[in-house]
C-alpha cells in the first residue's frame, strides 16, 4: 500500500480463523491502521488481496464489508452527535432489519449488553470519550458482525475504564465474534489476545502468543525497549 | 398539548384566507406556503441528508418552465406540463447528482451552484424558451383547467394541499430506515458506510425527491404569476431563499421550513413595498444579515433555539 511514494505496508499478511482474538500492535506510524483499513475497505490496496471465506473482498466498499459481517469501530469516535444513543445503534440495526420496531428493539439489547442503556435517548455529543468509544462498538454490535475490528478502542480510558472495556470485549468475543483488536496498550493485548501479529514500518516483524511475542529480540528492539522486556517478558 | 398544537396550526392555515377578505393578505398567504413548499424540498437533501445544495433553482426553473412552454408549443393547459417539468428534474437530478453527489461537503454545494448558473446562462440565451425574456402564459382561462384565477385564495388551497402532501411524505420518511439512513449520512459518511449504509444511493434518492417537489414548487409559481424569466426560474437567489427559509426555521425538522417561510417572505414583502424597487439591494442585506445571524448564534434554526429555551424552562420549573 502507497501513499504517493511513501510505502506504508508491503508485504504484510494476516490469516484469522473463526473465533480467535488477534492483536495487531507496533509503534507510530508501523502500518496498523493502514492495513485495518484495506481489511475493512476503507482503503484499495496497491497490491495483495482481502479474502473472506474464500470470497475476494479486496475492492469491495465498506457498505459491502458491513453487509458481509465485517464490522469496524475508527480510532477517532465517529459518532453521529445529533443522533441520541439508540438511534446511532438503530442506524447499525437497520442492516439486518429494515422496520424501525424490529431495528429498535435490537438496538435496545445491544444497548443493554454495552452498558449504555440507562442514556438511550441522549444525544451522542452528552457523551465522554470512553462513552462514545462505547458507543461506537454498540453501533457495529448492532450490525450483527461475524468479525469485529477495533482500531484502538480502548486508548485514551482511564485504568478502571480500560477494565470495563476489556469485560466488554470478552463478553463479545463470547457471543462467538472473531475480533481484531489495534491497540497501543500492550497490557490490554496482553490480556486479550489470543494471537498478537507485531508490525514495524510497515511489515509484519514478528507474530506468535503474547508471551512469544514480548519475548522476541525483534519487537523489544523496534517497539517495548528492554526495560518494559524487563518488566514483562522476561518473567513470563 | 401536542394535539392542540397541530389542530391550532391545522385552523390558522386552512381558515386564513378566509379570515380577512383582503387580496394583499390572501396573495401573501399563497407565497408564504409556496416558499415553504419549495424550502421543505430543499429541506430532504439539504437538512435531513447534509447536503446543502445551492442550485436547486434548477428543478424549480425546470417546473415552472414546462407548463409555458407545452402551452406555447400546443396551447395545452398547463397542468399537463407538471409531469414533464417533474421528469426533467429528475433527469438533470440523476445527471448531475452522480458525480457531484460523490463530492463531500462545501464542493457538492459550489458544483451545484456553478450547475444551476450554467443553466441560468444556457436559457436566458435560448430563442425556443423565449431567451431573456422567458415565457408567457394564458391571460384569460379557456376553462378551469387553465388555473387561472383572479384571487389568490384557489391558489392558496392548492399550494396547501401540495405541502400537507409534502410534509406527510417528510413526516413519513422522518420515522422510517430512509429517514434514520439520510440522519447518519449527515452525521458522518464514513461511518455511516461503515455501519453498511449505502451513502450514494440514498444520497441520490433524497436528491431526487428533493428535485421532484421543487419542480412542483415551481410549476404551481407559474400558474399563479403567469409568466416566468431566466431570472426568477435559475437565479441564484431563488436557491438560496431555499436555504435560507429551511434554516432559519431548522434544517432539518419537519417544520422549520414552514416557520421559517412564515417570517422571511412577509419580512421581504414589507421591505419591497417599503422601499419599491430600489429595495432589491436591501434584500441581499437582509439575506446577508440574517445569513450571518443564523451561522453565528443558531445553526440549528429557530425551532432548535426554542426547544432549548423550552427545555431550560422545563428543568428550572422541576
Amino acid at each position: 500500500m502507497d501513499f504517493g511514494g511513501f510505502r506504508a505496508l508491503s508485504g504484510a499478511s494476516l490469516d484469522i480463523a473463526q473465533g480467535e482474538i488477534i492483536g495487531l500492535i507496533g509503534p507510530n506510524g508501523a502500518g496498523k491502521s493502514t492495513f485495518f483499513n484495506c481489511l475493512v475497505g476503507d482503503l484499495r490496496p496497491s497490491g495483495g488481496r482481502v479474502l473472506l471465506n474464500e470470497h475476494d473482498v479486496t475492492r469491495a466498499s465498506p457498505e459491502v464489508h458491513a453487509r458481509l459481517g465485517i464490522g469496524r469501530s475508527f480510532q477517532v469516535p465517529a459518532t453521529f452527535e445529533d443522533l441520541t444513543i439508540l438511534e446511532n445503534v438503530m442506524v447499525g440495526a437497520f442492516l439486518r432489519h429494515s422496520r424501525v420496531r424490529e431495528a429498535r428493539e435490537s438496538a435496545r439489547r445491544v444497548l443493554e449488553l454495552t452498558g449504555l442503556d440507562a442514556l438511550a435517548d441522549h444525544k451522542a455529543k452528552s457523551l465522554g470519550t470512553p462513552g462514545r468509544k462505547r458507543l461506537e462498538i454498540a453501533r457495529v454490535l448492532a450490525t450483527e458482525p461475524k468479525l469485529m475490528l477495533l482500531d484502538e478502542a480502548l486508548a485514551g480510558l482511564t485504568p478502571v475504564e480500560v477494565q470495563q472495556a476489556i469485560e466488554l470485549v470478552r463478553r463479545i468475543h463470547r457471543s462467538g465474534i472473531t475480533l481484531v483488536i489495534v491497540e497501543h496498550v500492550m497490557e490490554v493485548i496482553l490480556t486479550l489476545a489470543e494471537r498478537v501479529v507485531v508490525f514495524n514500518q510497515g511489515r509484519v516483524i514478528a507474530r506468535g502468543t503474547p508471551t512469544e511475542v514480548v519475548n522476541d529480540e525483534a519487537v523489544i528492539d523496534a517497539y517495548l525497549g528492554h526495560s518494559h522486556a524487563r518488566r514483562h517478558g522476561k518473567h513470563a | 398539548m401536542r394535539r392542540a398544537g397541530w389542530v391550532v396550526l391545522a385552523a390558522v392555515l386552512l381558515l386564513f384566507p378566509l379570515s380577512f377578505d383582503n387580496p394583499y393578505y390572501e396573495q401573501l398567504g399563497s407565497l408564504v406556503l409556496l416558499a415553504a413548499i419549495s424550502a421543505s424540498a430543499w429541506n430532504l437533501i439539504g437538512g435531513y441528508a447534509g447536503q446543502v445544495s445551492v442550485g436547486n433553482a434548477v428543478f424549480f426553473g425546470a417546473g415552472a418552465y414546462m407548463p409555458l412552454l407545452f402551452y406555447k408549443l400546443w396551447q395545452v393547459s398547463p397542468l399537463l406540463g407538471f409531469p414533464a417539468g417533474i421528469a426533467v428534474s429528475l433527469v438533470i437530478a440523476v445527471v448531475i447528482g452522480i458525480p457531484t453527489l460523490r463530492l463531500s461537503g462545501h464542493y457538492f454545494s459550489m458544483a451545484t451552484i456553478a450547475v444551476a448558473e450554467l443553466i441560468r446562462i444556457v436559457v436566458s440565451n435560448w430563442d425556443f424558451v423565449g431567451a431573456a425574456i422567458g415565457l408567457t402564459g394564458p391571460a384569460t382561462p379557456r376553462g378551469w383547467w387553465d388555473l387561472v384565477f383572479r384571487s389568490s385564495v384557489p391558489y392558496y388551497y392548492m399550494f396547501l394541499a401540495v405541502l400537507v402532501a409534502l410534509v406527510a411524505i417528510t413526516y413519513g420518511i422522518q420515522r422510517s430506515r430512509f429517514g434514520y439512513y439520510l440522519r447518519a449520512i449527515r452525521g458522518g459518511e464514513r461511518a455511516a458506510r461503515s455501519l453498511g449504509v449505502p451513502v450514494s444511493r440514498y444520497k441520490l434518492y433524497a436528491f431526487m425527491l428533493s428535485a421532484t417537489f421543487t419542480s412542483l414548487a415551481g410549476s404551481l409559481y407559474v400558474v399563479k404569476f403567469g409568466f416566468i424569466d431566466p431570472g426568477s426560474a435559475f437565479g441564484i437567489l431563488v436557491s438560496v431563499n431555499m436555504v435560507l427559509i429551511a434554516a432559519l426555521g431548522g434544517a432539518g425538522r419537519l417544520f422549520g421550513p414552514l416557520l421559517g417561510a412564515a417570517i422571511l417572505i412577509p419580512l421581504q414583502t414589507e421591505t419591497n413595498n417599503l422601499f419599491g424597487g430600489g429595495g432589491t439591494g436591501l434584500t441581499y442585506i437582509l439575506y446577508g444579515g440574517i445569513i450571518v445571524l443564523i451561522a453565528r448564534f443558531e445553526p440549528g434554526g429557530l425551532l432548535e433555539m426554542w426547544e432549548r429555551l423550552r427545555a431550560k424552562r422545563g428543568s428550572r420549573a422541576a
